[in-house]
C-alpha cells in the first residue's frame, strides 16, 4: 500500500479504538467500533487475504447487533 | 491513483466528524459516509477481481450495522 494511505487508515483505526474506549454514550461506542473495523479492513485487503476480508466484514455487523441487544436490554 | 487519495481524504474527514461530533444523532450520517468511502477504497486498493466481492460484502455488512444502530437509537420496532 502507499505510505500515506497506511497512515490514513492506521489513524482511522486508532481513532476508532481510542474513542470506543473513552466515549460515554453506548451508541457512540458502537459507532466507534464500526470505525475501528473500517480502519482495519483495508490492511487485510491490501495483503490479498480477500476471503478473510469477506468473512470479517460479514461477521463484524453480527457481533455489533448482539452488543446492540445488550444495550437495549440495559436501557429499559 | 488520484481517486484513491480523494476517497481516503473523504474517509479521514468523515471519521473525524463522526468521532468529534457532540450530538449522537449527528454521528450516524458521517459513519455512513465513512463506510461508503472505505468500500470505495477497497475496490481501488488491489487489482484483483475478487476485490469487488469483498467490497460488496463490506458494503452490505456496514450498511446493515449502521442501520441497525440507527433504528435502535430511534426507538426500534413498536409492538
Amino acid at each position: 500500500m502507499i505510505f500515506e494511505l497506511q497512515v490514513v487508515f492506521g489513524l482511522i483505526a486508532l481513532a476508532g479504538a481510542l474513542s470506543a474506549a473513552l466515549l460515554k454514550d453506548p451508541y457512540a461506542k458502537l459507532i466507534a467500533l464500526g470505525i475501528l473495523v473500517s480502519g482495519a479492513l483495508p490492511f487485510i485487503v491490501d495483503r490479498g487475504y480477500l476471503d478473510v476480508a469477506i468473512v470479517a466484514s460479514l461477521i463484524a455487523p453480527i457481533s455489533t447487533i448482539f452488543v446492540l441487544m445488550a444495550v437495549r436490554r440495559a436501557e429499559t | 491513483m488520484i481517486a484513491l487519495y480523494v476517497v481516503a481524504a473523504i474517509a479521514v474527514f468523515a471519521a473525524a466528524r463522526a468521532i468529534l461530533e457532540r450530538n449522537t444523532g449527528r454521528r450516524f450520517p458521517y459513519a455512513n459516509v465513512l463506510n461508503f468511502a472505505v468500500a470505495g477504497s477497497l475496490v481501488l486498493l488491489l487489482d484483483h477481481p475478487i476485490t469487488l466481492i469483498a467490497a460488496a460484502a463490506y458494503f452490505v455488512g456496514s450498511t446493515l450495522e449502521a442501520n441497525a444502530i440507527a433504528s435502535t437509537y430511534a426507538g426500534g420496532m413498536k409492538r
